[in-house]
């Protein structure tokens, strides 16, 4: 093992496993949760492997403060989720020319303590897929 | 693609475990109940595509991400106090 690198490298601990990928990107199942100071308060979800994509994510209370999902029992059980177990949520972005949007219909969910994702595609249409938030 | 002709409460098994019935009939839609184990995921075809269509527009390069974060970072709330 060398400690030359100056990246961060992902670990299998660190690799967080989308059992059925995200809709549109199926075939990929394998993600790492990248954060920074360059990023913050934003992350990265990079997909592992060739062609995998990446995303812009927030925490969907940065968008709206009193947002709230219900997580369904079926996707508790995909979580391997035990109920008042902390979770992740993130909103995915999608950039834009000037600004960009925020998906806050269909967050992706992560349980840092089974390492599983998913991204809720069941929720109710409160939300709407694409918020538009103002770029500086 | 396979059609089948069922009445109301009339079901389709499809593999191990996957049931679809009709539950009700209306004129231009009919409810349709599914038993599927937990793994299977059931969702709606265009919500689902709409999801789809969300998602490709949001794959991102990885090296523009900093770049996009330090754009947006003044268009969000501060961060949350609880936990």
């Amino acid at each position: 093992m060398t400690s030359g690198t100056t990246h961060a490298v992902a670990t299998a601990q660190d690799t967080i496993a989308f059992a059925e990928g995200l809709p549109g990107f199926e075939t990929h199942r394998e993600f790492v949760l990248m954060t920074s100071p360059a990023l913050e308060p934003f992350a990265c979800l990079r997909g592992l492997g060739p062609d995998a994509p990446s995303f812009l994510a927030i925490d969907p209370r940065r968008i709206v403060a009193d947002y709230r999902c219900q997580l369904s029992e079926a996707n508790q059980a995909r979580l391997r989720a035990s109920s008042g177990a902390p979770l992740v949520w993130l909103a995915l972005v999608r950039p834009g020319d000037a600004g960009a949007s925020v998906n806050l219909r269909a967050p992706v969910v992560i349980n840092p303590e089974t390492m599983r994702g998913l991204q809720v595609v069941d929720a109710d249409d409160s939300y709407p897929l694409d918020l538009p938030i103002a770029g500086a | 693609m396979l059609v089948f002709t069922r009445k109301r409460d009339d079901a389709i098994v499809i593999g191990d475990g996957i049931e679809v019935r009709v539950v009700r009939i209306g004129r231009d839609s009919v409810r349709l109940g599914i038993t599927a184990p937990a793994h299977i995921a059931v969702h709606r075809r265009e919500v689902y595509d709409a999801i789809c269509r969300a998602n490709r527009a949001a794959a991102s390069d990885p090296t523009v991400l900093d770049r996009l974060a330090a754009r947006l970072r003044g268009a969000v709330l501060p961060g949350p106090s609880r936990s």
